[in-house]
């Protein structure tokens, strides 16, 4: 039969409950090719012997075994280009190698290579605040932008906003891993982004094709993405957030921990204020995290444009100092203000006023969020 | 015996005469309505019947057809009532054939023989090709508003018959000439704070530029809309025809005086039907509230809650000014010319925007954004965030301008769109505007840096340039448009970000020009 032994392996991923640790044990003990046809030939007995399973669960195993189409299920995963990737081969990633827990086979779509860059993993919660969002963004373009790789989840919210910013630098490392099959686009709504991942990044799920996104898959899912990490970065976290559990299992790796400070009367900051209480790494502003990472900023490339665009800065505010635009700025008093506030506290003018700001936004001075202004940092 | 009266239906706002002949003939006693009626129309016959009897009028024991020519239109409603009976009474030689030759007569009859308003009578009478009618005291005052025509009131069939046989006359009662009866109790120096929306509602006023204010609850959005009204000019002599005629029409609210000179402010709840919102119904074409709004302002609070179904049925008649409203039965066409103010919270939650953030998930606050479509929202040239005013504002804030002082300014503005040869700016066409809106060199850069950066669209830039016009009509500025004109304009196009785009979308266009 031309049937090769991963396809076995596929199948008896495919079975319910069938998780790293009863895969393991199995093999220890045969080859996939083996412990398969033990299935079809209903000898559960033995099978729930070697994994350590209850016979009952065994006989469930024989069952399903007794419908599945090993040689279709494999077709299509070679179909959708999904890459095997086994423990203890050749190309299985170095920093999973080391790691007891890790899964004894990663699907693969995209470049594996991208797992070679210094990798930071970017995670929060799903219901994040703008606040959190933005930073998200803000980190995870910056990460790309000097040549670190992105890992998150491709769950809504910050775990978006972490790859939404990454792909915006051309040419960044993105790495997503998620919780279902690779068919198995979860949740549906980031459609698009996981698309553009899978396109220019790399995606990876310890499951194979057709599996749904069940509840306990995403906590194992955050395992990985916790021994990839270089760095963990956690956004924005409810109390009992899932993000925690891979700030646990990085820490628990022994890698570098941050999180992100917010207000705290914020419930969506209530976790992350709460590491950092219990001693992880701040950050306080976006290039923290690459002290941190000790990546050296000025022998990447992309940083050429930002020193360009310092520099230009610098020239314009040199010559007067009291312009209208500082006197605007000045008015701020270093919170968030909208265009009627500003009026009152200038000339009263509106469109004076509007204008102004726009001149400032273009400068970068000004940030617009909504109908708040704030002084962004350069100014 | 053979007699025929002049009277009429209405159909949407338009009104159709229609003879009445009624035959008495010898033979089983019976009565007919044929002509296409309706059932409230084919039930007139019990209320004539009553009425006649109650007014001691004999009801004939014969045979009696009654037939409503052009027999091809559909009659509905109660407006033949009193002619059938004059007709009835004419057939019986109780009142003489001649009498009834110049009348048209126009209302609906009570069981004791009272005359009762219909709506439409003023949309009727002007449709009538005799050179008076004779209307109910209620619609007297509408009625009265059609000059060509010597309107005439009585209060009963009795009256009527009695003036029609020379014992008596028609009384007119005088019109009350109270004409701007409604005082603006709501005045715009209540607001406090909020100037830069004040400033939005004086700019959709002076331009007639449709609003959309987007705000937490408690933040004055309903307050701001219902002081717009006040600020936009009284209707013009035409425009206040067709908008009673509209009233009368659809059975609003008609002032004493008769006319509506004021510009109607219209706020139907969520729960409005398609139907009661851009007119039409299952069996009368009744005008709907778009039209009510027709010269003033269409208010839709809680935009989010209407049906998307029917906020995309007023696509057409805002780009249009009019509504076409079809059925198997016919089509009419309702004016619908209104500035539209709608008003929606960010999110489920209406905190979005505020500094706290909100606690809505991502999918709840898509889904509120989906309600809104892309081309409804295009509608509308000024989209506003708001804040509810602060403690400060709100106890020591300065007070603000008048309605009245702000109404000047709107007026002069009007004054300039005039001149342009439109009745205001926004329904300058897009060549219009590019010849009578130039820029300035530094309002040109800046809306060239705003298209390029994909903030605005084309669409957008030329509703950017109409409301700067605007703007700079208030101020009284000469053109070319100045950057602050077009600055003002910008700020007052906020993209509601929350509202169509995923928040790591919006993050990029934050950090992007930042």
């Amino acid at each position: 039969m031309g049937i090769p032994a991963e396809a076995y392996l596929v199948s008896l991923l495919k079975l319910s409950g069938m998780g790293p640790a009863r895969l393991e044990m199995l093999l220890k003990e045969l080859s996939p090719r083996q412990s398969w046809q033990m299935l079809i030939n209903e000898i559960p007995a033995k099978i729930a012997k070697t994994a350590e399973v209850s016979e009952h669960l065994a006989a469930r195993w024989a069952a399903e075994a007794a419908t599945e189409d090993v040689e279709e299920t494999w077709r299509r995963h070679c179909e959708a280009a999904v890459t095997m990737i086994r423990r203890g081969g050749e190309c299985y990633p170095w920093r999973l190698s080391r790691d007891s827990d890790a899964p004894s086979v990663l699907f693969a779509q995209g470049d594996p290579s991208l797992l070679d860059f210094p990798l930071v993993t970017i995670v929060g919660t799903r219901t994040c605040t703008r606040y959190g969002a933005e930073v998200a963004f803000e980190l995870g373009k910056a990460a790309a932008s000097r040549g670190v790789g992105v890992v998150s989840g491709l769950a809504l919210g910050i775990d978006a906003a972490a790859h939404s910013g990454a792909l915006e630098v051309a040419g960044a490392a993105v790495v997503g891993v998620v919780g279902s099959g690779l068919d198995r686009i979860y949740p549906k709504g980031n459609a698009s982004l996981w698309g553009r991942v899978r396109e220019r990044g790399l995606l990876l799920s310890e499951c194979p094709l057709g599996t749904m996104p069940e509840r306990w898959r995403f906590p194992a899912r955050n395992r990985i993405m916790a021994s990839f990490a270089d760095v963990c970065v956690v956004v924005e976290s409810h109390v009992d957030g899932g993000a925690l559990t891979t700030a646990v299992e990085a820490a628990k790796r022994g890698r570098v921990v941050m999180a992100v400070p917010g207000p705290i009367r914020s419930p969506a900051s209530a976790g992350t204020n709460r590491l950092i209480a219990d001693g992880c790494g701040v950050i306080c502003e976006i290039d923290d995290l690459f002290v941190v990472m000790d990546v050296v900023r000025e022998s990447l490339p992309s940083r050429a444009g930002r020193t360009g665009a310092g520099s230009e800065r610098q020239a314009s505010s040199d010559p007067e100092e009291l312009t209208p635009d500082t006197e605007l700025l000045s008015a701020f008093e270093w919170m968030p203000a909208t265009l009627s506030t500003l009026a009152e506290r200038t000339t009263g003018h509106l469109g004076d006023v509007a204008c102004r700001l726009e001149r400032l936004i273009a400068e970068g001075k000004v940030v617009q969020r909504g109908l708040w202004y704030e002084r962004s940092s350069l100014a | 015996m053979l007699a025929t009266v002049a009277s009429a239906v209405v159909q949407g706002v338009i009104g159709h005469p229609v003879d009445v002949e009624v035959h008495v003939s010898p033979g089983l006693p019976g009565f007919n309505i044929v002509g296409l009626p309706d059932v409230c129309c084919r039930e007139s016959r019990d209320r004539v019947r009553a009425a006649l009897l109650s007014s001691g009028f004999p009801w004939p024991m014969k045979r009696v057809t009654v037939n409503l020519a052009p027999t091809g239109l559909r009659k509905e409603g109660a407006s033949l009532d009193l002619a059938i009976a004059v007709g009835l009474l004419v057939a019986q030689d109780v009142i003489p054939k001649e009498a009834i030759r110049k009348y048209a007569f126009i209302a609906e009859l009570g069981l004791d023989g009272s005359l009762r308003r219909v709506p439409g009578t003023l949309s009727m009478a002007d449709s009538v090709e005799c050179p008076c009618a004779v209307v109910s005291p209620k619609a007297f005052a509408e009625a009265s508003l059609i000059e060509e025509k010597e309107i005439l009131s009585a209060g009963s069939l009795q009256e009527t018959v009695s003036c029609l046989t020379g014992r008596s006359e028609f009384s007119s009662p005088l019109a009350t000439p109270s004409e701007d009866e409604s005082l603006i109790e709501e005045d715009l120096c209540d607001v406090r704070g909020q100037s830069l929306a004040r400033k939005a509602l004086e700019i959709a006023a002076a331009g007639g530029h449709h609003l959309l204010m987007i705000g937490p609850p408690g933040a004055g959005k309903t307050m701001l809309a219902r002081r717009l009204a006040g600020l936009l000019p009284s209707l013009d002599a035409d425009t206040a025809r067709v908008v009673t005629r509209i009233y009368s029409a659809g059975d609003f609210r008609i002032p004493p005086g008769g006319l509506i000179r004021n510009p109607p402010f219209r706020s139907p709840h969520h729960s409005t039907t398609m139907p009661a919102l851009v007119g039409g119904g299952s069996r009368t074409l009744r005008p709907g509230e778009i039209s009510a709004a027709h010269g003033g302002v269409l208010f839709l609070d809680e935009l989010g809650e209407f049906s998307p179904t029917v906020l995309d049925a007023l696509r057409q008649p805002l780009e249009e000014g009019v509504i076409r409203v079809s059925r198997a039965a016919g089509s009419v066409t309702f004016p619908a010319e209104f500035v539209f103010v709608g008003s929606m919270n960010p999110c489920p939650c209406g905190q979005a925007d505020g500094p706290g953030g909100c606690r809505c998930s991502e999918s709840a606050r898509m889904r509120y954004a989906r309600r809104l479509s892309g081309p409804l929202l295009d509608r509308f040239d000024m989209r506003l965030f708001l804040q509810r005013p602060s403690v400060d504002e709100l106890f020591r804030g300065k007070v603000g301008e008048s309605t009245s002082k702000v109404r000047e300014r709107v007026l002069r503005a009007r004054e300039c769109a005039a001149r342009r040869g439109v009745k205001s700016n926004s329904s300058l066409g897009a060549k219009r505007i590019e010849h009578e809106a130039p820029l300035d060199e530094e309002a040109s850069k800046m809306v060239e840096s705003a298209v390029a950066s994909g903030r605005l669209s084309a669409r957008g830039l030329q509703r950017v340039r109409c409301v700067a016009l605007t703007i700079c009509d208030l101020e009284k500025k000469p053109l070319p448009l100045r950057a602050a004109d077009v600055a003002l304009a910008l700020q007052l196009r906020q993209n509601p970000v929350s509202l169509n785009r995923s928040i790591a979308a919006m993050a990029a266009s934050n950090s992007s020009s930042g």
